[in-house]
């Protein structure tokens, strides 16, 4: 159990910027291992070579954030981690090339989908456009978040693959905010 | 159901800590639980990547080893850099302090010397 749970990434940061002890980024860094791992073994696809990427990201991280100051820490190590991989794979020959610089949502982004929230009208207006959706999206979002179904049940109850099911949600789910937004403007 | 449907559009999505997602990764969650992993991680990018990367890991009951691991060499690697300067920092002071000893020494007898000599003539 980490100790240090009632201090935030920014906290840290903080600390670590007040007297620059790296144990706070070691605090820090331990918060993201498995989620760097994850990512670094969805890019690499290899057990060893995600490790050893781990190493070299978290060496990475504690050298740069001695040079730069960091606000958000979550979104920048993510940017680090995926750098660094797309990084060996371009390294590699016959790999594909991918995008570098691909942009990070502002860390705010949620905040219009939150004011959107607020409406009661929303909620009223919700249940009618989930049924405008697609079939499939309609279907995979209502299992998802009405009737709390897992990934893996709803693999099983509609036969499609996981990354079906996480599409079909993640798409429904933006074509419900376009198609509310559009609702919420028509009645204006 | 408004709660639920609350759901669909909220992005405030509360951290999944390492323990649950290891849980949920070895398949010791219960199907709600799963599902209110699922819910967190949705949406967020880093979450998305790393949720399908870990899905890759062959033997997932390795997974809390792995990080162990990765979580100890890290600590090692801390320690050795914080020794390194330590012992840089520790070397750095006698030298210091020789050479103002040694400049105060010459002062004083400079002092001395000048003095005599003065006296002398």
């Amino acid at each position: 159990m980490d100790k240090y749970q009632h201090i935030s990434d920014k906290q840290l940061l903080e600390k670590f910027y007040t007297d620059r002890d790296n144990d706070w980024l070691g605090i820090l860094l331990q918060r993201y291992t498995l989620l760097l791992l994850g990512v670094c073994m969805k890019y690499l696809k290899n057990e060893e070579l995600a490790k050893d990427s781990v190493q070299q990201i978290f060496l990475k991280v504690i050298t740069e954030l001695h040079k730069y100051k960091v606000d958000y820490f979550k979104s920048w190590v993510y940017m680090v981690a995926k750098n660094h991989c797309l990084m060996q794979l371009r390294d590699k020959p016959g790999k594909i090339n991918l995008e570098l610089n691909e942009k990070f949502p502002a860390q705010d982004e949620t905040s219009d989908k939150q004011q959107l929230l607020q409406d009661e009208k929303t909620y009223a207006l919700m249940s009618v456009a989930l049924t405008e959706l697609n079939p499939e999206q309609q279907q995979c979002v209502t299992l998802f978040y009405l009737e709390k179904k897992s990934y893996s049940e709803i693999c099983e109850m509609t036969g499609h693959t996981m990354m079906q099911v996480k599409s079909h949600i993640q798409n429904g789910k933006r074509n419900l905010r376009i198609l509310i937004e559009k609702k919420l403007n028509e009645l204006k | 159901m408004n709660e639920n449907l609350k759901n669909i559009l909220s992005n405030l999505s509360t951290e999944v800590d390492q323990e649950t997602l290891i849980k949920y990764l070895q398949g010791n969650l219960t199907e709600e639980q799963k599902n209110d992993v699922e819910k967190k991680m949705l949406g967020n990018n880093f979450d998305d990547d790393a949720l399908e990367g870990l899905q890759q890991i062959k033997n997932k009951e390795n997974i809390s080893t792995l990080v162990e691991q990765l979580n100890r060499d890290l600590q090692k690697k801390l320690i050795k850099k914080k020794q390194r300067r330590e012992k840089l920092r520790f070397k750095d002071q006698p030298w210091l302090y020789f050479a103002i000893i040694i400049i105060l020494i010459l002062l004083v007898v400079s002092y001395f010397v000048i003095q005599r000599l003065l006296k002398n003539n």
